[in-house]
């Protein structure tokens, strides 16, 4: 499943990033790497980014990039 | 002399620590990207003077945006003896990331623990010893904010040593990395980087170190290398889970049981709706004590001004000129003191605490979805609202964005957006003699443009809008010293810039006057002027409001040929003063503003904005005129 799609306040591993995502070398450095559990904490209305918690860390990521991650339950 | 720079992640303290080195040189905020050009200082390491460099933040060596390469570009040019590595040891996993890269440029390292505090707030322990003999270079916890460690930081840089460990990979990984490094070697491909670090960035797929391979001899090794480590994931995941092993090894986390603060904070501030509802209330707010506390300042001011104007005329009656020439110094300088300190104080101080604080990067969380209808994402509200206070950092914070779609579009909208100059005009003129209310609205239709403005921009630029990524800081009380040191910094432009143009365009004025040349300047604006239905008079003002904002103010009551600024409402009816002040919300940005501009996005691009804006400004000025002829 994507990251879009999860819930508020589950924890979901991070299985994949898909191919072509600018943003994909900022999101390892920020430390969305796959394999790494990320928390979604927060949405923002109107199709505003997600919030989520990364190493203890909080990063603000858009709805486009949040749509090409792709994760899996915990 | 000693060279030594201060590197460390975006928003782990590098300024502040600078700041605490060098003496109040260089901005800091808490925002990821706060600082995007390198800042020079110098210190006593020892006996002896040193001096540092203030790099922006970077997560890594293989930059992401312009910022980044600022960052990279200067460690690699710039003769560097001791690199301090600053870490925020509330985010020390990734920190050390960067930390094992620049331990493989081989250069004597210092590593700076800063935000120690913030680390134990967060239940976090860290064994500074332990990781120390991790790392192989000397660690030194400290507080940079207040001033804590710096002693034995200083003792530690001038004992500085190289770092005494290599980050290494598993087999398989050092063999594909090898394989690369032999034919980069044989075939004499190296660039500037170390040649290690070059080949694990190419594999990586970092462009700079990447192109060197790219249609060389060695292609076909460096494809298979990318190929099988999985175009560098597979180093990324084990850097990663180093950073992680190390982190498990020198921390001890304790899980709080009550919820931080912080984020109970959060839940009102980034809520659905109150979070609206509280960032529409945060600025009002801003707004109300600037002007309800300048009024009554700036009434004071003034009619100590007037007293001393009108003993002048007694004084030097006999001569005409020097009455003149020394009436326009002392009323450029009243006129600068009287209008603009007592909104450009507070009002910088409040916007330098809004930074401080952290509240920036969550504004951008609320209003990324609005952003994206213009072409831009949450990141670039940091520009938006650093330029409340001055268009110039907003300009240059355009660096932290990755595209060049985005990077014109948030200058040409962040040089809209009413700098504390052009405050001073709003609340000095509009709300000091029509009423704040009137401001309130100024403001209003200012953001109604720079929407409108970006939706069209969006749609006639080319280019794909990225979306946004950012680190979301913690929320932090700044220092009351550090908050008045940043509002001097910032204010210090306008005493030594603004005060001497002014009493230089006042002296103009007055020999424009004294020589009759008024008539013939004021012919060749008159057709302009009057479309606009203001005084021909004001055209010189204009002029010189180019030069700096505020001049256009502070130059008006002398241009229409007033003794003081008091007096304006003589010459200037309420519905004029509006078409005046939207006019120079709007139109050409201020010279160091253009020349921001030009060193971010590029000549032609400059040349586009400064005459969009000039048409702007005079169709909302229009616009205002016959919209007042209407109502």
């Amino acid at each position: 499943m994507k990251l879009i799609n999860g819930e508020l306040e589950k924890s979901y591993l991070v299985d994949s990033i898909d191919g072509g995502c600018m943003a994909k070398d900022r999101l390892w450095k920020l430390g969305i790497i796959p394999g790494v559990v990320v928390k979604i904490k927060r949405k923002a209305p109107l199709k505003g980014p997600f919030m989520i918690e990364v190493n203890g860390a909080d990063v603000v990521i858009g709805r486009g990039i949040a749509l090409k991650i792709n994760i899996k339950e915990i | 002399m000693k060279t030594i720079a201060i590197i460390g992640q975006p928003n782990c303290g590098k300024s502040t620590l600078f700041n605490q080195l060098a003496g109040y040189k260089s901005l800091s905020a808490n925002f990821p990207g706060a600082t995007v050009e390198y800042t020079k200082g110098q210190t006593y390491i020892g006996e002896e003077v040193a001096e540092v460099i203030d790099l922006p933040g970077t997560y890594s060596l293989s930059w992401y945006d312009d910022a980044e390469k600022e960052t990279v570009k200067a460690l690699f040019s710039e003769n560097i003896d001791v690199i301090v590595n600053i870490l925020d040891a509330s985010t020390l996993v990734r920190s050390i990331e960067l930390t094992i890269e620049l331990m493989s440029l081989e250069k004597p390292l210092v590593v700076a623990l800063n935000m120690m505090d913030e680390a134990l707030k967060k239940g976090v322990y860290i064994n500074v010893k332990k990781l120390e003999s991790i790392l192989g270079a000397k660690v030194v916890p400290i507080i940079a904010k207040k001033g804590k460690g710096i002693k034995d930081l200083i003792e530690a840089i001038e004992n500085a040593q190289k770092p005494a460990k290599r980050c290494v990979y598993s087999k398989e990984v050092e063999k594909y990395i090898n394989m690369v490094i032999d034919c980069i070697y044989k075939n004499n491909l190296k660039n500037e980087w170390p040649i290690k670090l070059m080949a694990i960035k190419a594999i990586e797929g970092f462009e700079a170190c990447q192109k060197p391979l790219e249609n060389s001899v060695c292609e076909n090794v460096f494809k298979q290398a990318k190929f099988s480590l999985r175009d560098g994931l597979v180093i990324v995941q084990e850097r990663h889970s180093l950073c992680m092993d190390i982190f498990e090894n020198v921390a001890v986390v304790k899980k709080k049981e009550k919820r931080a603060l912080e984020d109970k904070l959060d839940d009102f501030l980034l809520h659905p709706f109150f979070g609206y509802l509280s960032m529409l209330a945060i600025f009002f707010s801003i707004f109300y004590i600037v002007f309800h506390g300048g009024v009554p300042i700036e009434n004071f001011i003034i009619s100590v001004f007037d007293k001393i104007d009108t003993f002048l005329v007694h004084a030097l009656y006999q001569h005409r000129l020097i009455l003149a020439i020394v009436k326009g110094i002392v009323d450029g300088v009243g006129a600068a003191f009287g209008i603009a300190f007592p909104y450009l104080l507070p009002f910088l101080f409040l916007i330098s605490l809004l930074e401080d604080i952290g509240y920036l990067p969550r504004i951008g969380f609320l209003l990324d979805s609005t952003m994206h209808k213009m072409g831009l994402h949450g990141t670039s509200i940091i520009p938006f609202i650093s330029g409340y206070g001055c268009s110039v950092p907003a300009i240059m914070a355009t660096r932290i964005l990755k595209s060049k779609k985005e990077k014109v579009i948030s200058a040409f909208l962040a040089s809209l957006v009413p700098c504390s100059a052009r405050t001073t005009v709003i609340m000095g003129l509009v709300g000091y003699f029509i009423g704040y209310r009137y401001a309130i609205l100024l403001y209003g239709i200012n953001i109604l443009v720079i929407m409108i403005s970006g939706i069209v921009l969006k749609k006639l630029l080319p280019g794909i809008s990225p979306e946004m990524a950012l680190d979301i800081p913690p929320y932090r009380l700044p220092t009351f010293k550090t908050l008045i040191l940043k509002t001097w910094h910032k204010v210090k432009d306008f005493v030594f810039l603004a005060v001497p143009m002014l009493i230089g365009g006042s002296i103009v004025l007055t020999l424009i006057s004294y020589y009759h040349l008024d008539n013939i300047i004021n012919g060749i604006f008159k057709p302009f002027m009057e479309i606009l239905g203001l005084p021909s008079s004001i055209a010189v003002v204009l002029l010189f409001g180019i030069l700096k904002k505020e001049l256009t103010l502070l130059m008006l009551y002398q241009a229409l040929g007033l003794s003081s600024l008091s007096q304006i409402p003589k010459a200037l009816a309420p519905n004029q003063m509006l078409i005046f002040t939207v006019f120079v919300i709007f139109y050409i940005p201020c010279l160091a503003t253009i020349a921001a501009i030009k060193k971010e996005v590029g000549l032609k691009n400059t040349v586009y904005i400064s005459i969009a804006t000039l048409l702007l400004a005079t169709f909302l000025a229009f616009s205002t005129k016959l919209l007042i002829n209407i109502i």
